[in-house]
């Protein structure tokens, strides 16, 4: 948990910067929503709690379930026996007894939902191997390719044609020119472009089956940073569908309908945000960017010069361009008002305090915008957590509490029908019931009204069958009013009151 | 219902037709170790009703017919010297030997003997020169009242009558009612068959146990919060004392009691509710043509029940 949430910090902080120093739509599109899905975890926790939610639902209410507990503490362990393996250890159950005892997680002995939990475990325990193995086999491949294309000759031109290609492509949509390499003009792109398209579809093979959010992060880091320094801006509805693709791959396997939409949601936050905050291109922010992009044009210029197997002809007019630039730089300097030109123009370029507190502003609201649309989402969500905290009460330890919180379930479903009797003793509300419900329910009613009553105002014990009365009243009136709601009261049922949860 | 009431109630029945309801109050008052304030026209059977009583549970019943001239040592008894031994001897009044006590007309009383009757029924025992002497037990006081022919009348002042743990009234009989009661006193005294379905020490055990019913905090704040409401209510000038909500209390217990149950309910407060109160708050001058009972509906049906308020912090030990 704690890595994970280093990783994310980390990737924060990486996004903005690419973030300030790009000014492309589009590409902000992508950092932002990579940038929020490195936050998902955080944001889960923040706005949603399944894993909560699935405890309880999961959690079978029937009466059977409530003897479960012991037996699973004390049923399923053994005397430990040398030649066990050690990680089966009931390390809890072993301290408390004062003896080695072993888990044993015979399938007669789990309850049906842990049976399937574990059937899965062990289907995915036998495809493991087989992912592996195919992992290795794209990594192997991986490498292989990118060798290949680094040290075949042709290859390597190739790809330097296909670089040129982007560019001329780039030069069409943006403004500003980058340098080209120096390639023959009939110099074939194909094998290049294979090795590439093998090259990519192997990274995304590891990426898919890894199953690790850091690559998939990484690609997305780089389809960006591919974006930015070749300047091609791909539409936005195009990097909102690739996000949408590295998220889907990055996610687990059971993909939840929860999930999707909380994804869509926020690549809509984002795309909203992105074009209320920043619509256009801000200034010092482009300065800034202008800067960057000229630093990583001279690193590219310097680390192209130190490959060493540059054909003689390019590296001749390499060189004589690194002279010619170099002598007039001199020259440049030699005339002082030029340079002190030079010195007011980064003067003026200089991004000041006022920028970088209009960033926090910009920043502040940005978070405040992306929030925003999760709010009604916390509430549901508390409201619902609500709601199944006061289900847990059904299958409390003390049978009293449960029947308890039962009847005013009870109750709350006739209040939420409109079937409410006001302020009467709940005895007494009996005149008040529907009168479509299976025969006999007044008498059930009132029966379970009287061991509420004992649950509430005696210290009587209550037993486990009369748990099970009040239960079985539950059920058949949510059955009952559900089925005669109409779609608003159903609404207002599952997510209003959140009274209605579906049953497995 | 426990058996053994249903047959006391059944007793009393067969004298005084069609009003069980009204007997019902009586037992639980009984049950509460309370005395009861019977506010009625003459002639519907309130003695009989305190005779069959007594009968049906085996109690020494004492009649005292209230005028302005019963003195209080009629009621406690007097020391009087006695010159074969030279010394003072007690002579017991009406109060000493009786389970249950007819006090009829009470408001034709002396003050003095009213406040003697109220010390007693309160203590429970009479202190005459000085000697206390306990009273018998069960203690139980019907006192009536009439509400008519009130010539020279004191009435019980509002602070006595707190006393009563309830104020019934019988009320006159329904045709049915009063057809039966006609053929049965044909020839014969109706009362003459009343058994003894209950004996006084039961009784005295019964009290007890009544008095051990549980009650939980959520009806104990009920209570209070009904005796707070009704302090602040429009139509009331006086609300319910503490000493009301004490009295609520004991008879809701005695009603969970009867009903079997060892345990308090909303409805069991709800039940006994007006009858304790009815007599201990005061209306308002400017709520004319109300009923003190009406004030006391509108409080049951404001006031939050149990079932429907949850103490902060309830949870089920």
């Amino acid at each position: 948990m704690k890595k994970r949430s280093i990783g994310s910090v980390a990737w924060l902080l990486l996004a903005l910067c690419l973030y300030f120093f790009e000014n492309n739509t589009g590409t902000r599109i992508v950092l932002g929503c990579s940038l929020l899905f490195a936050l998902l975890p955080i944001l889960r926790r923040l706005f949603f709690s399944p894993d909560h939610a699935e405890r309880i639902t999961r959690q079978p209410v029937t009466i059977q379930s409530f003897s479960y507990k012991e037996e699973a503490d004390s049923g399923d362990v053994r005397l430990y026996q040398p030649g066990d393996p050690i990680n089966r250890m009931h390390w809890k159950l072993s301290a408390k007894r004062n003896e080695w005892l072993i888990r044993e997680s015979g399938p007669e002995t789990l309850p049906r939902d842990m049976q399937a939990e574990s059937a899965a475990s062990r289907d995915a325990a036998s495809a493991k191997p087989k992912k592996k193995r195919l992992l290795l086999f794209c990594l192997s491949a991986l490498l292989l390719l990118l060798l290949c294309l680094f040290l075949l000759p042709s290859a390597r031109c190739g790809a330097q044609a296909l670089c040129n290609r982007l560019f001329e492509a780039s030069e069409q949509a943006n403004a500003y020119v980058y340098t080209r390499f120096p390639v023959p003009e009939d110099q074939s792109i194909a094998l290049a472009g294979v090795l590439l398209a093998l090259i990519l579809s192997c990274l995304l093979g590891v990426t898919l089956l890894s199953g690790s959010r850091f690559m998939a992060l990484c690609l997305m880091a780089g389809g960006a940073a591919f974006q930015m320094y070749f300047g091609l801006s791909f539409p936005a509805w195009l990097n909102v569908l690739l996000l949408a693709a590295f998220a889907l791959w990055m996610r687990k396997r059971p993909w939840k309908c929860g999930d999707a939409f909380m994804l869509l949601v926020m690549v809509l936050a984002v795309s909203l945000t992105v074009a209320l905050v920043w619509p256009g291109v801000d200034a010092a922010t482009e300065a800034a960017s202008e800067r960057a992009r000229d630093l990583l044009s001279q690193i590219v210029r310097q680390t192209g010069g130190t490959v060493k197997d540059l054909s003689q002809e390019a590296y001749e007019t390499w060189h004589t361009h690194t002279q010619t630039l170099t002598w007039g730089e001199r020259e440049a300097r030699a005339e002082k008002e030029f340079r002190l030109e030079t010195v007011e123009e980064e003067q003026v370029s200089m991004p000041r305090w006022i920028d970088y507190l209009r960033i926090a502003l910009l920043l502040l609201l940005t978070a405040a915008l992306l929030i925003l649309p999760f709010l009604p989402f916390l509430w549901l969500n508390a409201h619902r957590k609500k709601a199944l905290e006061a289900r847990k009460a059904f299958s409390s330890q003390n049978a009293g509490e449960a029947v308890y919180a039962i009847f005013q379930q009870v109750i709350a479903w006739l209040e939420a029908m409109g079937l409410g009797a006001g302020n009467l003793p709940y005895r007494e509300w009996t005149f008040r019931l529907p009168s479509g419900m299976q025969p006999g329910y007044e008498q059930r009613f009132s029966e379970c009204a009287a061991l509420f009553e004992e649950a509430a105002y005696s210290d009587h014990a209550l037993s486990e069958e009369q748990r099970g009365q009040a239960l079985s009243l539950l059920d058949e009136t949510e059955r009952a009013l559900y089925a005669r709601a109409d779609w608003k009261q159903r609404l207002r049922l599952k997510y209003g009151d959140c009274l209605w949860i579906e049953k497995a | 219902m426990r058996r053994e009431l249903e047959q006391v109630l059944a007793e009393i029945e067969k004298v005084i037709a069609g009003k069980r309801e009204t007997i019902e109050k009586i037992l639980l008052a009984l049950l509460a170790d309370g005395h009861v304030l019977l506010d009625d026209v003459p002639g519907v059977g309130k003695t009989t009703l305190a005779v069959a009583f007594s009968r049906a549970v085996g109690l020494c019943c004492q009649r005292v017919q209230f005028t302005p001239d019963v003195l209080p040592s009629d009621l406690t008894g007097f020391s009087m010297y006695d010159q074969k031994s030279g010394s003072f001897v007690y002579h017991p009044g009406a109060l000493n030997q009786a389970n249950l006590l007819l006090g009829d007309e009470i408001n034709r009383a002396a003050s003095k003997t009213q406040s003697a009757l109220l010390e007693a029924m309160e203590e429970r025992q009479v202190t005459v020169d000085g000697v206390a002497y306990p009273l018998q037990k069960p203690f139980l006081v019907i006192a009536t009242q009439n509400s008519v022919g009130t010539a020279g009348t004191q009435f019980l002042p509002f602070a006595q009558m707190d006393r009563f743990l309830v104020r019934v009234s019988l009320g006159y009989p329904d045709h049915e009612a009063q057809m039966a009661m006609l053929r049965d006193r044909q020839g014969k005294n109706p009362l003459d068959t009343v058994q003894c379905v209950l004996s006084k020490e039961a009784l005295l055990s019964m009290q007890r146990e009544a008095q051990q019913v549980t009650a939980k905090d959520a009806i104990l704040d009920y209570i209070s919060r009904l005796a707070i409401a009704s302090r602040s209510h429009a139509m009331l000038q006086i609300g319910i004392s503490p000493r009301g909500a004490l009295f609520v209390d004991r008879m809701a217990k005695a009603k969970a009691y009867m009903e079997g149950r060892d345990y308090v309910t909303g409805t069991d407060v709800q039940a006994v509710f007006l009858d304790v109160c009815a007599h201990r708050v005061l209306l308002r001058e400017t709520a004319i043509r109300q009923r003190t009972e009406d004030a006391l509906r509108d409080l049951i049906k404001t006031v939050e029940t149990p079932d429907h308020h949850r103490l902060p912090g309830f949870k089920k030990t």
